[in-house]
């Protein structure tokens, strides 16, 4: 690291670079959520079902996202393991009107939970209840005893309520994603 | 400063490849590096490098190996690198076929093959098509669609060649994106319009008639880019080999000559002259072309031109004459490839007294070329020597100096190929040939040629006039070489003691010497040919000096057969069938030294699959199969069934096999059986029916019958009919509509059971006729012998020997069947096994007057019959 750039980054006005994981079933709006995210400028029209993954980037607060979208069809998700290792947050999106799958996603849930690269670290997950506009969509509190989120001891997590299609919800979500990071990877450092 | 000096040098002539020296394991490790974050592009660029060097190195990786270092690699997507990013996506294609879970970057490659970022968009593409299989086809298609109409070239000519890569994946993809090729086709640039063409063809390949109407449109309209057109002469081509459309695209491609670019006026040229059917008149404008393209300045236009020109200097000699004085000024061409084949070609047109001045020239830098060179020079030799024999002592003398020379094992092959081909072809040649050998053995570092050579000497050697100057050669080999040579030496040694009895005191000598020698193989040879040598002088000697190459399946299954039995009689080894010798390819085709898989003989391969059918275990059980017929048709190919037969013969046994076929889309046959009426003596055993027939899926019946008792009547004619109960069905699907079939029969062609269906040739080049003709006389086997005048079909002597021994199924001894041309008078020796292992010895005399053939054949077998039915037959 140059002189130049330990300079800016004891003075923090450097931009910090984290990977965070988005994750989720299929068709719960994981693309739409980090197309939200991103610039203006930069945003597709038409979302279509990813295949394996895509690499987005977008900033938030002076921190630069390197978000990784995986693929929720049930084909691919076993491959997200592959990136758990190496990412500092994870976005967990659920679709709150698909009552059918929660269980589903709940195993996926647990099964990340207990993934040797996941379990003993201390990464905060963002739950997103999107959907929420839909006339039968579950409330984050039925949702977050329908996943068993008080189980979660080590890891900050926190879950909000969100419309992809609109952004409603989607700005405080990111806001303490953001703030959580920081604590815990920068801030520390 | 010496220090100095030296790392100065090191650096010039050492740091040539900052590569060299890499660990698989340690790569992989430094692989680790790609999950950090951020990505540090230079480093990672340089590790990916480093992964793809090894790759095309040759270096495997295992399937979790590439899978880690695949998944590791994806991570590198965060980077916008443009370098890191192209090297991603070559290193998706060459792990792609290793790695698991490869279609992970399916999305990551669709965002930037659609992106704004021109620079990934065609690698992204190919990178995509790479990774994409058959399911995943349908996600992709819309985007493929796209680029191949996009505006930018390299993105259209990326996804034109992808597509066509596809076609391995899912057969119709060029047809299913025929529409947005065709809008390519009208591009401005060369290479989109060539790989459009490239596409559309392959969405019509298999329909002719299209293909016909795509060339005869195109041939209209001039396509912009040279390459294109170099397609389209192809195609057009393709299609007059066909006879397609025949005067129209001929004087397409004869317009091509004139095109103003010389890739299309080669191509066009090149294409004219291979049309099989061009006559001389046809060849003159193409010829001309190529003579101009002689002069060019352009090498690789020359190298072509002359090279065509050899080519066709095999074909039409005559044509290329004309070019003869531009070819001489290209003898001396500073380009040594364009050399050599101006002079092969000349070779091969040129006079008998250019040969000499030719060979000095070439012999001046034929150290200079490639190998791959010097093969075509010693082809053309070759080709010279059977041209004019009587300059057999120049070429040899050339072929013996190149033998000398460095070089690798095909060619070294291709020199002994061609010595040992002049030394066939030409007696007067066979004493210098023999000479050159045995001085390229004595250092020659290829163990299969060596051992070929040593083979050959012993073969031909004892017949020469001084058999003994080449023992001292063959010996020296036991001395100093690898095992497998030194066996192959043996057995040299034991020929000439065989053949020449006054030798046979001191290779029996030199054999007990090798009887200490430190390899089994070479100390088993030379015992065993003491033994046999030592028990004296006897013209069946011989055989077993060259024991005949049995089948060994066959030869085991026989034995296993023997030791069941009460072993009162002597072990019958004529019952074997002979391993199938592998025709070498001759002529122009390099022989290649790959190792063969064993093969299988046509015998064994069907006795295996008629050994699997337990209604035929009565027969295959008991002995083994002796010969199998070729097919022959039962029926027009172009009919309803089709049926074809194998006439399978045992000892006592003929198992007719029915090969069936039923080409009607809409009729399911089943219980199809071929139903015979045994000719007299015949006894039918038993018949085994194809249960079932469906449209285009071959079924096999078979037919057991006993051969008759009496010899005689074994040769006859067997009438047959299929017959099958015939249940229409929908053709789609293949399911029958209607509950009941009906019976119905078809008559087939009368199958015919013939003397050389019961007979099996064994002669070859080990037999020795006389001996073994004189000594069936001593062991009283009956003779038989009778004069015929051939049939007025029967011209030549050739066509003689040619229906005789197809018409015997004997097999010509000593190479009688090669008959000198222009002589009137030939003795064809024959010997063969008939069925139940009896041999059979034949003389044909045949002498030829006003195209008219005379025979005397004399037949001499242990069983009276059989040579009575042999002389009855040919009658």
């Amino acid at each position: 690291m140059g002189l130049f750039d330990r300079l800016t980054g004891l003075l923090g006005l450097k931009k910090k670079e984290v990977n965070v994981l988005v994750i989720g079933l299929n068709n719960s709006g994981k693309s739409t959520v980090i197309n939200h995210f991103k610039r203006e400028d930069d945003r597709c029209i038409d979302i279509v079902p990813t295949v394996g993954f895509n690499v987005e980037k977008f900033a938030f607060k002076n921190v630069g996202f390197t978000a990784f979208d995986m693929s929720g069809h049930d084909r691919y998700r076993s491959l997200w393991e592959h990136y758990y290792k190496d990412c500092q947050g994870i976005i967990f999106i659920i679709d709150s009107s698909d009552k059918l799958r929660l269980v589903v996603a709940k195993e996926e849930l647990d099964m990340l939970l207990q993934h040797p690269d996941v379990a003993g670290r201390k990464i905060p997950i963002l739950f997103l209840a999107n959907k929420m506009d839909l006339p039968d969509s579950l409330t984050t509190v039925k949702l977050a005893s329908g996943l068993g989120l008080d189980r979660i001891q080590n890891k900050p997590w926190h879950i909000r309520a969100t419309n992809a299609v609109t952004g409603e919800g989607l700005q405080p979500a990111i806001e303490w994603l953001t703030d959580q990071i920081r604590d815990i990877y920068i801030n520390k450092r | 400063m010496n220090a100095f000096k030296r790392d100065k040098k090191e650096e010039e002539d050492g740091g040539g490849n900052p590569f060299q020296n890499m660990e698989k394991t340690t790569v992989l490790q430094e692989a680790r590096t790609f999950n950090d974050t951020p990505v540090n592009p230079r480093k990672c660029a340089h590790i990916l490098t480093k992964i793809l060097y090894l790759i095309n190195q040759g270096e495997q990786l295992g399937t979790t190996e590439a899978t880690e270092a695949f998944f590791a690699m994806t991570k590198l997507f965060q980077s916008r690198d443009v370098v890191l990013r192209r090297l991603v996506y070559l290193g998706i294609k060459e792990l792609s076929s290793v790695a698991e879970d490869v279609i992970i970057v399916t999305s990551s490659l669709t965002k930037d093959m659609t992106g704004k970022e021109d620079l990934y968009r065609a690698a992204a593409i190919r990178a995509l098509c790479t990774i994409t299989d058959g399911g995943m086809l349908a996600a992709i298609e819309r985007y493929m669609k796209q680029a191949i109409v996009d505006k930018s070239p390299a993105v259209s000519s990326a996804a034109l060649v992808s597509s066509l890569h596809l076609t391995s994946v899912s057969g119709d993809v060029a047809r299913r994106w025929a529409n947005e090729a065709q809008e390519a086709l009208n591009s401005d640039n060369v290479m989109v319009q060539y790989h459009a063409l490239g596409v559309l063809y392959q969405a019509r390949k298999s329909d002719k008639h299209a293909v016909t109407k795509l060339v005869s449109k195109l041939t209209r309209t001039s396509l912009k880019s040279p390459y294109a057109a170099c397609m389209l002469i192809r195609m057009a081509c393709k299609l007059l080999d066909e006879d397609e459309g025949a005067g129209e695209l001929y004087e397409f491609v004869e317009s091509c000559l004139r095109h103003k670019s010389e890739m299309v006026v080669y191509e066009a040229a090149h294409a004219l002259v291979n049309l099989g059917r061009s006559g001389s008149r046809e060849l003159a404008s193409p010829i001309s072309v190529l003579q101009l393209f002689c002069g060019s300045p352009k090498p690789a236009l020359r190298f072509a031109a002359v090279r065509t020109l050899n080519k066709m200097a095999m074909s039409h000699p005559a044509a290329v004459t004309a070019c003869n004085l531009d070819l001489e000024n290209l003898i001396t061409d500073s380009n040594r490839s364009i050399a050599t084949l101006a002079i092969t070609t000349l070779l091969k047109t040129g006079a008998e007294s250019s040969v000499d001045r030719l060979m000095k020239q070439i012999a001046t830098f034929v150290s200079e070329i490639s190998d791959e060179f010097k093969v075509v020079v010693v082809q053309a030799i070759r080709a010279l020597c059977q041209k004019f024999p009587r300059k057999h002592a120049v070429l040899m003398n050339f072929l013996s100096a190149m033998l000398r020379d460095e070089g690798g094992l095909e060619y070294k092959a291709a020199i002994a190929d061609t010595i040992i081909a002049v030394m066939e072809g030409n007696t007067e040649a066979k004493e210098a040939g023999l000479a050159h050998l045995c001085e390229f053995i004595e250092d020659c570092e290829h163990t299969s040629l060596a051992v070929r050579i040593l083979h050959l000497l012993g073969q031909e050697g004892p017949t020469s006039k001084q058999p003994s100057r080449y023992i001292r050669f063959i010996y020296n080999r036991v001395i100093l070489e690898s095992a497998s040579v030194r066996a192959a030496a043996v057995t040299a040694l034991a020929h000439f003691a065989a053949s020449c009895p006054p030798l046979l005191p001191n290779v029996l000598v030199l054999l007990s010497r090798c009887q200490l020698d430190s390899d089994d193989e070479v100390r088993d040879r030379a015992a065993y040919y003491c033994a046999i040598l030592q028990q004296q002088n006897d013209p069946t000697l011989l055989p077993l000096i060259q024991p005949p190459l049995l089948s060994i399946p066959s030869l085991e299954g026989a034995l296993r057969n023997y030791i069941r039995s009460s072993m009162d009689q002597p072990f019958d080894i004529s019952q074997v069938p002979p391993a199938q010798t592998v025709e070498e390819p001759t002529q122009t085709e390099i022989l290649s030294n790959i190792k063969q898989q064993p093969r299988l003989t046509r015998e064994e391969s069907f006795m295996e699959k008629l050994s699997q059918i337990p209604q035929l275990a009565t027969v295959t059980r008991d002995c083994p199969l002796f010969k199998s017929s070729a097919v022959c048709e039962l029926t027009e190919s172009e009919t309803e069934y089709n049926v074809k037969c194998v006439k399978h013969s045992f000892a006592n046994h003929l198992i007719l096999q029915f090969d069936c076929l039923n080409t009607l889309t809409d009729q399911l046959l089943e219980d199809v059986r071929v139903t015979v009426e045994p000719p007299e003596g015949y006894t039918l055993i038993g018949e085994i029916p194809c249960p079932r027939l469906a449209y285009n899926e071959p079924g096999t019946t078979y037919i057991v019958l006993e051969y008759p008792k009496d010899i005689q009547a074994s040769v006859a004619t067997i009438p047959t009919t299929l017959r099958f109960t015939a249940r229409d069905c929908d053709p789609a699907t293949g399911i029958p509509d209607a509950e009941q079939g009906y019976d119905d029969e078809y008559m087939l062609e009368d199958l015919e059971v013939t003397l050389a269906d019961q007979m099996r040739g064994s002669a070859g080049r080990g037999l020795d006729f006389s001996a073994a003709w004189d000594a069936a006389a001593a062991r009283g086997f009956s003779e038989l012998e009778e004069t015929f005048a051939l049939g007025a079909s029967v011209t030549t002597l050739e066509a003689a020997v040619r229906s005789l021994i197809g018409f015997l199924g004997l097999g010509a001894a000593e190479l009688s069947d090669r008959v000198p041309s222009g002589t009137v008078g030939h003795t064809l020796l024959l010997g063969g096994v008939f069925r139940g292992g009896k041999q059979v010895l034949a003389r044909a005399r045949l002498a030829l007057a006003d195209e008219q053939v005379t025979m005397q054949l004399s037949v001499r077998s242990p069983d009276p019959d059989v040579a009575e039915l042999i002389t009855s037959s040919v009658g």
